[in-house]
């Protein structure tokens, strides 16, 4: 047997292997339609297992976060989580939006929203859907919980008229 | 290049490059936007039409004579065919409003024309890189430049009474120039690999031609 057609046999292998690997990587990018090279090598990364998030910067956005400096943790948050793939990350995120949005008298529904969109990402980021976060200073600890606060802070019902509504507590 | 390497990673490669590379739109967010499935029809007649040019011999790249690799690099060759040539035909359509409509009703006719000429590779090939530079030029330079946003008082005031006289129908979306670099880049590409597709040779090719030509004018019996 001559060398030229094991080899032909070897490139055609290595030519549909990376024929698949390339129309994946297409068909990922048209169903996650990633926005920045962040995003883009943070879920190529993250499909491996080797993604993970900045500890300084998730440090930093905590300690914002805890002092009510909502703006400024989300920043650290972004910059911890460039990617958009961590599902702890991402439920601080909308957390800060539901803590910055939340008043006595009444709720911003827009900051709601924001948070509601958030809050769907990350819990479509968690294994199986359940995302729990074990943190002793948050009052919520489930992403479902979290969703429903916000969802309920949107809506107009008769209890928003309520005037013990002002003795209410954000959480 | 020998078959083996055009078949298994040249033409693979630069087919779904064209797919990748054609498929983002860069405006305010960016976008990777697969054929709809009008320019998925539209890439079945492109291929119809580059196979009775001539230009891709199918035989060449599925036959039981080869070998199940050989076969699946084909098949695989085939498919990114249909993906790229719909999503060139699918840049080359506008966003949005007339233009979008006027310009898929043209593509679909100028694909049925040329299947009906019948030409060979080297006439499919000059049609289909002038036809494809006429309407890049139209889309990204001439409703691109009137579509975008004004930077004088008389621009502005034209572009006004143009989105009125249209009733906003003609103008586009704005988008950022790489698009359009993407999109030559993708156009140009296309038409690489299918000049490099496997073809059925000259004499060949004129002889279905011929053969084409003369079912369609004798006359039927009744």
């Amino acid at each position: 047997m001559s060398a030229a057609p094991r080899n032909d046999g070897a490139i055609r292998v290595a030519g549909l292997v990376f024929t698949v690997l390339y129309a994946t990587l297409i068909g990922w990018l048209f169903t996650g339609q990633p926005q920045t090279v962040a995003q883009i090598t943070g879920g190529l990364a993250s499909t491996i297992g080797a993604y993970s998030v900045d500890q300084q910067s998730l440090a930093d956005g905590l300690r914002f976060f805890r002092n009510d400096q909502f703006v400024e943790a989300r920043m650290a948050f972004a910059r911890a989580d460039p990617a958009i793939r961590d599902a702890r990350t991402q439920f601080y995120i909308a957390y800060s939006y539901y803590r910055q949005g939340w008043g006595r008298l009444y709720h911003d529904d827009a900051l709601y929203g924001e948070g509601l969109a958030v809050i769907d990402r990350a819990i479509a980021l968690a294994p199986a859907g359940r995302l729990v976060v074990e943190d002793e200073n948050l009052r919520i600890h489930s992403g479902e919980e979290l969703k429903a606060e916000l969802e309920a802070g949107r809506r107009r019902e008769a209890s928003d008229f309520n005037p013990m509504r002002v003795f209410r507590e954000r959480k | 290049m020998t078959p083996a390497i055009r078949e298994a990673i040249v033409l693979p490669a630069a087919l779904l490059t064209v797919l990748l590379a054609g498929s983002i739109r860069i405006a305010q967010s960016t976008v990777f936007a697969p054929p709809s499935v009008f320019a998925l029809v539209l890439g079945l007649l492109l291929i119809r039409v580059i196979v009775q040019s001539g230009a891709l011999a199918p035989e060449q790249l599925l036959a039981n004579a080869r070998s199940a690799a050989a076969n699946l690099n084909g098949l695989a060759v085939l498919l990114a065919l249909w993906l790229a040539s719909a999503q060139v035909l699918a840049v080359l359509i506008p966003e949005s409003g007339l233009p979008r409509i006027v310009f898929a009703v043209f593509l679909l006719i100028l694909l049925i024309n040329t299947a009906a000429a019948a030409p060979d590779r080297v006439r499919l090939l000059r049609s289909l890189s002038v036809t494809f530079g006429a309407l890049f030029l139209l889309k990204f330079v001439v409703l691109r430049e009137l579509s975008a946003p004004g930077t004088s008082g008389l621009k502005r005031v034209l572009q006004a009474l143009l989105e009125g006289v249209t009733l906003g129908s003609l103008l586009q979306p704005p988008s950022h120039v790489a698009t359009s670099y993407l999109a030559l880049l993708s156009l140009g590409l296309f038409l690489v690999a299918v000049f490099l597709l496997p073809d059925r040779g000259l004499e060949r090719s004129e002889a279905l031609v011929k053969a084409d030509l003369q079912v369609r004018t004798t006359p039927t019996r009744r």
